[in-house]
């Protein structure tokens, strides 16, 4: 195995007196495809956040293929990192939101160009050939000119991958992807993102409440417990056989709901 | 049928020649009503521009990471908020001239209108702008799209529909409180008023031309505000 591609050490993040992620080390390996589940509360989203730098850490260091990413390196020491540090670094990972965000006054087409032209710099033909492949791979070429607002909670969300996988990213964080979807939807969004998995080209890290997904696409699952991973493993391990009772006690909770 | 016809046409013709007899004078008194509108107009469209522009500029001004421009603007919207409107004209018109800096009446009344409407119109503007949903902004920066380009490109479009109908709102009331103008020796369309009724004494035409003049000038930017906020959020309907 090689280094790691994503790597959390004894990351702390709070807000005011709370501690959402306590002291966290994480890893996750190039090409591996990881889910977080837990109870919510449990630091699962937080995880994703701070990885996109969506929010700051109050200590720790996020590394991303073996450079920091909250921190840069300087006379011979971190020191906390610059905006364009964090640009550089950040632009490596991508992120496919619960509630979509996608921009509502952009055609799907238009949603995909937006970043690829203002943040990468490419022409607009370029990067109009880039997004109609996305497109077509999440099978939305007709709905190209159609605003978000004239489409479905589940092609929304497939333009939403296709716009993040448009930057090029090498790590995709999925955060919730389903939970916003009416039931009959959840399966186009679930099969694009089984294809990205079956794939491997990227590293997948994604937190979901769709446990037989997760055990169906996983490398490896984790359990998020208190700002903690309190159990991790292979999909078959984690919820063929439990050890941690917390974790036993989730999952039973869940099945149950079902 | 043709009794009830001839009974229209009688009343319109009496209507008619009522409404000769009362305005028989409007000829002799209406060039100077409409030089006066005239002005009212140029300082109306000036005013808006400059208010419009300082709305966006200070609006936006006051929610920048960088501490100074917040200030700045934070100073400028509560400095003119908080005053009157035709102290500041005072001001503008007759103390900075000691202070060597002379104006031209047109340029102290627009300095006066567009700043002190600015500064309402920047509590607009952030409001707007704070309404969008922060989720618009996460997702600029987890594609990497620097801030300004998120600001100019992604959170402005969506905040300019939400700030019309407060915009509009405040052109109306600037394009009324231009009345103020006279203390700075502009002629406008109300100053107008008053002279040509010091001269004709016809109280009632006069003033019911000038009501009809501000009134349709009201309407002229309701409507221009309403074909603005159908066009941008025409995004928003659904199905199509």
């Amino acid at each position: 195995m090689t280094r790691p591609k994503i790597r959390f050490e004894r990351v702390t993040k709070r807000y005011g007196a709370l501690t959402v992620l306590d002291g966290l080390d994480f890893e996750v390996a190039e090409g591996e495809v990881v889910t977080v589940i837990g109870p919510s509360g449990s630091g699962k989203t937080t995880v994703l956040r701070v990885l996109m730098t969506l929010e700051g850490i109050q200590d720790g260091v996020i590394w991303v293929s073996g450079e920091p990413l909250n921190m840069m390196h300087s006379k011979g020491g971190l020191v906390p990192a610059s905006k364009a540090h964090i640009r550089k670094i950040r632009s490596r990972i991508g992120m496919v939101f619960q509630n979509f965000n996608l921009f509502p006054h952009m055609t799907a087409l238009e949603n995909c160009i937006e970043a690829p032209i203002q943040s990468l710099g490419l022409s607009k033909a370029e990067a109009v050939e880039r997004a109609m492949e996305l497109l077509t791979m999440v099978g939305l070429t007709d709905k190209r000119d159609q605003y978000p607002s004239q489409l479905s909670g589940g092609q929304q969300q497939r333009v939403a991958i296709a716009r993040a996988l448009a930057m090029r990213p090498e790590t995709i964080l999925f955060d919730e992807p389903t939970s916003a979807l009416d039931p009959e939807m959840v399966g186009e969004v679930l099969s694009v993102i089984r294809e990205l998995a079956a794939e491997h080209s990227y590293t997948i890290l994604m937190v979901t409440h769709q446990m037989g997904f997760a055990r169906e696409i996983s490398d490896r699952v984790c359990f998020f417990d208190g700002g903690k991973i309190v159990e991790q493993g292979p999909p078959d391990d984690i919820f063929g056989n439990p050890q941690n009772p917390r974790l036993q006690q989730f999952l039973s909770k869940v099945l149950e709901a079902r | 049928m043709t009794f009830r016809l001839a009974a229209i046409a009688a009343l319109i013709a009496f209507l008619f020649g009522l409404t000769v007899a009362t305005f028989s004078e409007l000829r002799v008194f209406l060039p100077a009503l409409l030089r006066g509108a005239t002005v009212t107009i140029e300082i109306s469209i000036m005013s808006a521009l400059l208010f419009w522009a300082m709305s966006f500029i200070a609006g936006i001004g006051r929610l920048n990471p960088i501490a100074p421009i917040r200030w700045a603007s934070t100073v400028y919207i509560e400095v003119f908020r908080g005053t009157s409107l035709l102290v500041i004209l005072f001001w503008f018109f007759f103390v900075l001239p000691s202070f060597g800096v002379v104006l031209t009446p047109t340029q102290a009344a627009v300095l006066g209108l567009g700043l002190n409407f600015g500064a309402y119109g920047a509590e607009v503007v952030r409001g707007a702008v704070t309404a969008v949903p922060s989720g618009q902004k996460e997702a600029s920066a987890a594609l990497n799209i620097p801030d300004w380009k998120c600001m100019l490109r992604i959170v402005i479009p969506q905040a300019i529909p939400v700030a019309i109908p407060g915009l509009s709102n405040l052109t109306i009331e600037m394009i009324k409180a231009t009345a103020l103008v006279s203390a700075v020796t502009l002629v406008d369309i109300t100053f107008a008023s008053v002279q040509q009724n010091q001269i004709h004494y016809r109280t009632l035409d006069i003033f019911l031309v000038a009501l009809i003049i501000y009134y349709c000038f009201s309407q002229l930017i309701r409507f221009g505000g309403a074909i603005l906020e159908a066009r941008t959020t025409r995004h928003l309907a659904r199905g199509q």
